[in-house]
C-alpha cells in the first residue's frame, strides 16, 4: 500500500540555515495494517505524515502509494489522490464552525467528481454512531463526538488509507478509548490505519509501532499481543 | 457536478458569518445606494432643465440682461440702464429680429380682501405670451392698447389664484398689488417649479408700462427677449445689437458694456456644464464612496482568511484544488458586494423617490441607475475578491494545518 523509499525532508530556512526533518527513511506499509509511527515533537513524525498523505513532497527518495509512483505528481493530482484514496483525522478536529455535522462530513464529497453525494455523509454518521446528531453544529457536541465526525468525513469517500495525527491527543480517556476501538474497529474491516502519535500507550493499540527519532527510524516492530480498547458507554 | 456544488457551498458559506458579511454588505450598500440616487435624481433634474430651458429659450432666442457682468443676475431696476426704447431702436436697426418682449419685474404683496400673497409682478410687453411661449388657462392675456394706456389689468399665475381665490372663479375680480387694484382678465397656463425650486406660477404679469409708473417708479427694464428669424444669424447679431446699444449708451472704447447678451449658444454651455457635475462629478464621487466600500470589503475578507487557515488547510487535506478555494473566496467577496449592492440600489432608488416627490420632479426611472449600481458592484465584488482569493489560494495545505 505504501512504499517509501530513502526518502528525506530538508526545510530550507535561510540561505545557511538547512533543517533535516527526514533522513533517507524507507517504510513499508501493506494493504490492511495498522501502524504507529511514534517519536517526540521534532522527529519527523508530522512531515512523515505529511509526505504519505501527500501534502507534502519528499525533497529526496521515491515514493509509491498503491502501486503509483506519485513523487512527481503535480499538486491537482496529489488532490485527486487525497480525495480518492486518503482519509484525515486530526488532532484539533478542524470541523468547520458553524456548520452542521452533516455538513462538515460532506466537505469531501465538494470536491469530488462524483455525480451524486446523497446519503453517503449520512452513512458515514451512522458508521460512528452519530445518526441523531447529524444536525449538531460542533459546538453543540463533545470532544470526542466532533471527532467521530471527523472520523465520519475521513470515511465518507471510502478511501483505502486512514491517517490519523494524534487523534486522540485532546480527548479525556475515555472519549480516547472510544476513538481507538472506532480505528480498530474499522482496522478489522481492512481498512489501513496509520496512527501518528507520541504516546506509547496509544501505540499499543496498533498492531506495528514505527518508531522516528531525528529524522530516522530507529526502531520498527510487531506488536505481538495489541490490546483491545473498549467503548464504554456514556454514564 | 463539482463546480456547482462548490458555489452552491460558498453561497452557504456566506450566511455562517452575519457579521462580517453585513459589514462588507454595507460597503457596497452605502456606495451603491450613492449612486443610485445621484443618477436618479439627475436624470430628473435633467429632464427638468432641459424642459425649462426648452420652453423659454430656444434656439432662436437672444436675452439681453440690464447690466454687465454674471449671466443672471447683475444690476436691476434702478441701477439699470436699459430702456424698452433701447430695445426698440435695436429691433429696428438689427434686421432679422422676429418678435421681442421687455421686461421688468418686483416682488410686492397681492392683497384680495384679507387674504396677502408675496408673488413675483412681471411687467411685460403685449407680445409676451408669444416671446416667452406661455399662454392663458383661462381667460385672455392683455394687448397693446393696454400697455399703452397703462391699464391696471392682471393675468395670474395658477399659485395666485388658489391662494386668493381658492375655488371662486378670479376672473373679472379686483385684486390690490402693492396698493394698486387691478383687474384680473385672465389665467396663465400652469409651469410647476423651475430647477432652483422656485414657483412659475407664483406671478402675476402686468402690462410693463402700468408696472413702472403704477405699481412703481422706474423708467428702465430688467430684461428683454428677442426671437430671431435664423438661429445662425445669433452670433453676429449679439455683435450687432452690443454695438447699437453701446451706442446708445454713449459707452467709449474700453468702457465695459452695461448690458449682457445671452445666445443659445451659452445657454447650451452652462447646460453642458449643469450636465458635466450631474453626470460625471457627482458620480464620480459615489464611485470613490464604491470604491472604498469594496477596499473595506476586500480588507475585511483579507482578515477573515488568518482566521480561515486551518479551514483553507482541510479543504485542501479532503481534496480541493488551489483553483477550488480561489472560487469559493472569490465567490463569497463577490456575492457579498453584489447583494450589498442590490440592496443599495433599492435603497437609493427609495431615498431619490422621496426626494424627487418633495422637488416636485416627477418619478425617476430607476433602471439605468439600477443597471450601473449592479454593474459597478460586481465589478467592485471581483476585484476586492481577487486578492483575497489569491492569498487564500496560494497556502500550501501542510503548512495551513499546522
Amino acid at each position: 500500500m505504501i512504499e517509501l523509499q530513502g526518502v528525506s525532508k530538508t526545510y530550507q530556512r535561510s540561505q545557511n540555515d538547512k533543517v533535516s526533518a527526514l533522513i533517507n527513511v524507507s517504510l513499508q506499509i501493506q494493504r490492511g495494517e495498522f501502524v504507529a509511527i511514534i517519536g517526540e515533537s521534532g522527529s519527523g513524525k508530522s512531515t512523515l505524515m505529511n509526505i504519505i498523505g501527500l501534502l507534502d513532497v519528499p525533497t529526496q527518495g521515491r515514493y509509491r502509494l498503491d502501486g503509483v509512483d506519485v513523487t512527481e505528481f503535480n499538486p491537482n493530482d496529489q488532490a485527486n489522490m487525497r480525495n480518492r484514496k486518503i482519509g484525515f483525522v486530526f488532532q484539533a478536529f478542524h470541523l468547520l464552525p458553524r456548520t452542521t455535522a452533516l455538513e462538515n462530513v460532506e466537505l469531501p464529497l465538494l470536491y469530488s467528481n462524483r455525480k451524486s453525494i446523497s446519503g453517503l455523509a449520512h452513512k458515514a454518521l451512522e458508521a460512528v454512531h452519530l445518526a441523531d446528531r447529524v444536525q449538531h453544529r460542533p459546538s453543540e457536541l463533545s470532544g470526542g463526538q466532533q471527532q467521530r465526525v471527523a472520523i465520519a468525513r475521513a470515511l465518507v469517500n471510502e478511501p483505502d488509507l486512514l491517517l490519523a495525527d494524534e487523534p486522540s491527543g485532546n480527548l479525556d480517556r475515555r472519549s480516547a478509548m472510544e476513538i481507538i476501538s472506532i480505528f480498530q474497529s474499522l482496522n478489522r474491516d481492512g481498512r489501513t490505519i496509520v496512527l501518528v502519535t507520541h504516546d506509547q500507550e496509544v501505540a499499543q493499540y496498533t498492531s506495528r509501532i514505527v518508531r522516528l527519532e531525528r529524522g530516522r527510524i530507529v526502531a520498527d516492530e510487531i506488536v505481538e499481543e495489541s490490546k483491545v480498547a473498549v467503548a464504554q458507554e456514556a454514564p | 457536478m463539482k463546480i456547482p456544488r462548490i458555489i452552491r457551498h460558498s453561497l452557504l458559506m456566506i450566511g455562517r458569518y452575519k457579521l462580517r458579511t453585513s459589514f462588507m454588505m454595507l460597503g457596497s450598500l452605502i456606495g451603491v445606494a450613492a449612486l443610485t440616487f445621484v443618477l436618479s435624481i439627475g436624470q430628473l433634474a435633467q429632464q427638468r432643465i432641459l424642459e425649462m430651458v426648452g420652453r423659454v429659450f430656444s434656439d432662436a432666442t437672444i436675452v439681453i440682461h440690464a447690466g454687465g457682468g454674471m449671466m443672471m443676475g447683475g444690476p436691476r431696476g434702478a441701477a439699470s440702464r436699459l430702456t424698452a426704447d433701447d430695445i426698440q431702436a435695436v429691433a429696428k436697426e438689427v434686421p432679422g429680429i422676429a418678435d421681442w418682449d421687455t421686461q421688468q419685474s418686483v416682488t410686492l404683496p397681492v392683497r384680495r380682501g384679507d387674504a396677502t400673497y408675496n408673488a413675483q409682478i412681471l411687467g411685460e410687453s403685449e407680445r409676451w405670451h408669444r416671446v416667452w411661449n406661455r399662454s392663458t388657462s383661462r381667460g385672455e392675456y392683455f394687448d397693446e392698447i393696454a400697455v399703452r394706456s397703462s391699464a391696471r389689468v392682471a393675468v395670474i399665475g395658477e399659485t395666485v389664484a388658489q391662494g386668493l381665490f381658492g375655488n371662486d372663479d378670479p376672473i373679472g375680480a379686483d385684486i390690490q398689488i402693492g396698493s394698486v387694484p387691478c383687474k384680473i382678465i385672465g389665467i396663465l397656463e400652469p409651469w410647476g417649479t423651475d430647477p432652483h425650486g422656485g414657483d412659475e406660477d407664483n406671478v402675476v404679469v402686468v402690462p410693463v408700462t402700468t408696472l413702472m409708473r403704477r405699481l412703481s417708479n422706474l423708467d428702465k427694464i430688467g430684461m428683454a427677449k428677442l426671437l430671431i428669424n435664423d438661429p445662425g444669424q445669433a452670433e453676429q447679431m449679439k455683435v450687432q445689437i452690443a454695438a447699437v446699444l453701446r451706442q446708445r449708451h454713449a459707452l467709449s472704447t474700453g468702457q465695459p458694456d452695461d448690458f449682457s447678451i445671452l445666445t443659445a449658444t451659452e445657454v447650451h454651455r452652462v447646460i453642458g456644464e449643469i450636465q458635466r457635475v450631474i453626470f460625471l462629478y457627482l458620480p464620480l464621487v459615489a464611485v470613490v464612496s464604491l470604491i472604498v466600500g469594496g477596499i473595506v470589503s476586500a480588507s475585511l475578507m483579507l482578515s477573515s482568511i488568518n482566521d480561515r487557515i486551518a479551514e483553507i488547510g482541510l479543504r485542501r487535506a479532503v481534496g480541493a484544488y488551489s483553483a477550488d478555494i480561489r472560487l469559493q473566496f472569490l465567490l463569497e467577496t463577490a456575492t457579498t458586494i453584489v447583494v450589498g449592492g442590490l440592496v443599495g440600489v433599492a435603497l437609493g432608488y427609495a431615498v431619490a423617490e422621496i426626494a424627487a416627490n418633495r422637488m416636485h420632479l416627477g418619478s425617476a426611472n430607476p433602471w439605468l441607475a439600477a443597471a450601473l449600481g449592479i454593474a459597478a458592484s460586481g465589478v467592485v465584488g471581483l476585484l476586492a475578491g481577487v486578492l483575497p482569493a489569491l492569498r487564500a489560494a496560494r497556502l500550501e495545505p501542510a503548512e495551513a494545518l499546522r
